[in-house]
């Protein structure tokens, strides 16, 4: 009944709520791993679908909290914190920090689900989107140092005219030297190499204008 | 004369050597001290031949004597070879101008001098130390027997010895004795307190107030004139009527006037004898006699002279001393930086000290302008209204019953502000027991009960906080104990209604989940049922009962999870223990509480698992001891405070309540470690005084 296509991890040090959670998590079709302490969750071999993280706030090793801050350097699953004790900052600073929810004990299930299957998308969509940028670094990679110099010049809307000339070689190779780019990172159209370039962060060096005096 | 100090040995000076010859030169007296013990010992001897009025007899009073001994008395001991070679060269000089004795009998009579000179002084000098200044009784006696009366022997002997061998003027050793040792004696008494007092004392400028100048003017003039009147034989013909004058010299102006009063007298006599007007001078039968009467009319004149003064000083120095004491102890009263008063034993003020003055303004001898005394009026006034009656209660009670008296209240400074003062008075009884006056001291104690104050009113903010703190961290932890459950309750019963939903229903799932609903429900129930159980105010009243039941209880209650934790439980509890008044719920809850606490204690422990329990009466009240050989308390002083907990899953109100429960049947927990390991939790309760008695 469950899928593979995610998981759900559940930190709780209260066995009661891990086994009601997974349970829970189960009858609604998502598969889910408990860990008792955030330590255990660390160390945890885990399986490279999109996740979502139950976090509790109050784990015998660590914070929840400071867990968050811990694991924000790397890529993470979108977190969803329970607590016994919700106040305030806490919540505060951890919506902050980019986490999903934040309930209090006991909370509603609908609340719950939904925090969890709003985690779970945004993680396939930040995968997606990790997946498209590492495709276009990939794309980038086999462009030529020339048509590396060539691609800045095209996106920032010069006339092959004034790429030639900025380059200095002539319009011709110029063209041969754009189609190849456009090929290469198989785009489209221009837009499309535009929007590439941005993902890309290459920056519009040039006006078609002219130089700024 | 030089006085040097006297600090070498005696062996040096009995054992001449070549370093005592160098001492005694290194101790040679000035030129001019010596020319004028030269002189003086002279003079003294042509004072003598004035005196010698009985023909025959070459020995009357010898002031070379006197002299001779103060000189000795004030010198060092290895400066005397030279006064006695200038004494030698003095009296050889009078005998070749006045006494024509044949030479070796005045050298010998002479050696006889100088032994008399040496043995008073030594014994002077020994009794009195140094220097000898004739104060006190003890001194005057010592030298008028040493000095005066023992010394002489030797020369008396000596004398008596050379003349009646040599034969002069036909005088026989038993005659010439008794004169020869009075001639001393008096010579000695005479002159030497005269010669003491003006080397040492006359130094010390004596400052005489005008006053005792004209005293000590007309003293001369009286004196003189008795001693004329007296001693002449024409109008008293009763030489002691001296004694009244004399006696005031040496009263009122001590041994200065002594010395000089003797002087006088000596001079007197001697101008009078020689004249031949005195009554001691008469026909030649009688003038053995009369030489006899003069010379101890002069030694019981400066005996007795001599004895008063050294009274009169030693008084002088008494009535000194007690002054100073009592001055010391006067300003001492006055600059205690307290208030000090004292009152009649009806409490009546007759002294406040400077500080209490300085505080109300007044004292106790001012007078109010319609005459009454100030302090009669007032001092009742300047005690706060709201303080006097109890005030006047209280120094009335302690005035009737003699009980000491403390009290703190306001007293109104002579600005009129009031200002707490800490009164203490205690009765001064003489030795009799009659209570003769109260004395008392007042301390400001103003700034100390404000600040007691401004304390008071911080600790009872801080309660205030501490409760509403511990009010606030109460219920949260309350709240998690029981969200817990409620979440996983919540959980489980949508994952079972999700079972039940599906088709076809997965009713064996949904079994398992409702089970686990129905255990957390009972976890919910358990901990709000612990909660009110802690907070429960018994409705049962205490009862007196034996404690034992209520142990044995306890245990068999625990007995199960004892067993299941294998832990043994002991219990010592003593035979016919008095009863108790206690809450039976209470008191199990208090019990069951830290068996289940040692149980817990013991759990990461391999050995064996015992906790001991001992129950006995220690005094008055009923000692229960719980022992477990855990790993003891790390904070015995922590672990009665609220939410202090060294457990996993635990609130931190066991302790706080147990001891609230022991403290309101008015006993005590406490905790203790055991050696090696381990603690004990101690409770008492205190034995019914129906049961006691």
């Amino acid at each position: 009944m469950t899928t593979n296509d995610h998981i759900v991890f559940i930190v709780d040090d209260d066995a009661r709520i891990r086994e009601a959670l997974t349970e829970l998590l189960e009858a609604h079709g998502i598969r889910s791993i408990a860990y008792g302490s955030a330590g255990e969750y660390v160390r945890a071999e885990k399986p490279d679908v999109p996740a979502s993280l139950i976090l509790d706030v109050e784990l015998p090793d660590i914070n929840g909290l400071d867990l968050q801050k811990q694991i924000a350097k790397g890529s993470h699953p979108p977190i969803v914190f329970i607590t016994g004790y919700g106040d305030i900052p806490s919540s505060v600073r951890a919506i902050k920090r980019g986490a999903v929810d934040f309930l209090t004990k006991p909370f509603s299930n609908d609340d719950l689900l939904n925090a969890v299957q709003t985690g779970l998308a945004q993680d396939r969509e930040a995968r997606l989107e990790r997946a498209e940028m590492t495709a276009l670094l990939e794309r980038y990679s086999a462009l030529t140092p020339r048509e590396r110099d060539v691609l800045p010049l095209v996106v920032s809307g010069l006339l092959n005219k004034q790429a030639a000339a900025e380059l200095g070689i002539s319009e011709v190779t110029l063209q041969i030297h754009r189609r190849n780019v456009l090929h290469k990172m198989q785009a489209a159209s221009l837009a499309d190499l535009v929007r590439m370039a941005e993902k890309l962060q290459i920056p519009i060096t040039h006006s078609r204008r002219g130089p700024e005096s | 004369m030089k006085a040097s100090p006297y600090i070498r040995g005696e062996a040096d000076w009995y054992a001449p050597t070549a370093a005592t010859m160098m001492c005694v030169w290194s101790h040679r007296p000035q030129l001019l001290h010596l020319a004028i013990f030269f002189s003086a010992y002279v003079l003294g001897c042509g004072f003598a031949e004035a005196l010698r009025i009985v023909p025959g007899i070459t020995v009357s009073i010898w002031p070379p004597g006197g002299v001779f001994i103060a000189t000795l008395i004030l010198t060092s001991p290895y400066s005397w070879p030279w006064w006695m070679l200038a004494g030698c060269l003095a009296e050889m000089f009078g005998q070749l101008v006045w006494f024509h004795s044949p030479l070796p009998a005045g050298f010998l009579i002479y050696v006889g001098n100088a032994l008399c000179a040496a043995v008073g002084a030594t014994l002077v000098n020994r009794i009195c130390g140094r220097p000898v200044w004739l104060e006190t009784l003890r001194e005057v006696l010592a030298f008028v027997v040493l000095g005066a009366g023992v010394a002489p022997l030797v020369s008396a002997t000596v004398g008596s010895a050379t003349l009646a061998w040599f034969g002069v003027s036909s005088q026989t050793f038993t005659a010439v004795w008794p004169l020869f040792w009075v001639g001393d004696a008096t010579g000695i008494l005479l002159v030497t307190p005269l010669a003491l007092v003006v080397i040492q004392q006359w130094r010390a400028k004596a400052q005489l107030s005008a006053a005792q100048w004209i005293e000590a003017g007309v003293l001369g003039l009286i004196f003189l004139g008795v001693a004329a009147l007296s001693l002449s034989n024409y109008y008293l013909p009763f030489a002691y009527i001296i004694m009244p004058p004399l006696l005031w010299a040496a009263v009122r102006f001590e041994f200065k006037g002594v010395a000089v009063a003797l002087t006088l007298l000596a001079l007197m006599t001697m101008a009078l004898t020689i004249s031949g007007d005195s009554q001691f001078v008469g026909d030649p039968e009688s003038q053995r006699q009369k030489q006899v009467m003069l010379q101890l009319f002069l030694v019981i004149s400066a005996f007795s002279a001599l004895i008063v003064a050294a009274i009169s000083r030693q008084h002088q120095q008494a009535v000194l001393t007690l002054r100073q004491s009592e001055r010391s102890l006067r300003e001492l009263l006055e600059t205690l930086p307290t208030h000090i008063w004292c009152t009649t034993p009806d409490g009546k003020p007759i002294y406040f000290s400077q500080q209490f003055r300085d505080f109300v303004g007044f004292n106790v001898e001012d007078k109010d302008a319609d005459g009454a005394s100030r302090p009669s009026n007032v001092l009742n006034a300047i005690i706060h209204p709201d303080d006097r009656d109890t005030v006047n209660a209280l120094f009335a009670h302690s005035l009737a019953t003699g009980e000491p008296y403390a009290r703190k209240h306001r007293l109104r400074r002579f600005d009129g502000q009031y200002r707490w003062v800490e009164t203490r008075a205690s009765a001064m009884r003489n030795s009799n027991g009659a209570l003769v006056q109260w004395n008392g001291v007042c301390l400001d104690i103003d700034d100390q009960m404000h600040a007691a104050d401004a304390l008071r009113r911080a600790s009872e903010k801080l309660a205030q906080a501490t409760q509403a703190a511990s009010l606030a961290e109460l219920s949260a932890s309350i709240a998690h104990e029981v969200n817990q459950p409620l979440a996983a309750i919540v959980a489980n019963s949508n994952a079972c209604q999700r079972w039940l939903d599906s088709d076809p229903p997965n009713l064996e799932r949904a079994q398992v989940t409702v089970r686990r609903i129905i255990r957390d429900v009972n976890a919910a129930a358990d901990v709000v049922s612990r909660i009110r159980a802690l907070f429960r105010q018994s409705v049962e009243t205490k009862t007196s009962a034996a404690l034992p039941s209520v142990i044995a209880e306890a245990r068999s209650l625990m007995a199960d999870e004892a067993a299941q934790r294998r832990v043994r439980i002991d219990a010592d509890v003593e035979n016919d223990l008095p009863r108790v008044t206690f809450d039976r719920i209470q008191i199990q809850q208090v019990l069951i509480n830290l068996l289940r606490n040692g149980i817990d204690a013991m759990e990461l422990i391999a050995g064996e698992r015992i906790l001991w329990m001992r129950v006995r009466r220690v005094g008055d009240v009923v000692q229960t001891e719980i022992s477990d050989c855990g790993r003891g308390i790390e904070f015995p002083d922590k672990i009665f405070e609220p939410f202090f907990t060294t457990k996993q899953s635990g609130m931190g109100m066991g302790l706080a309540i147990c001891r609230s429960i022991v403290e309101s049947h008015g006993g005590r927990l406490r905790a203790e470690n055991n050696k090696p390991h381990g603690a004990t939790f101690i409770f008492t309760l205190p034995v019914d005084e129906k049961a006691a008695s």
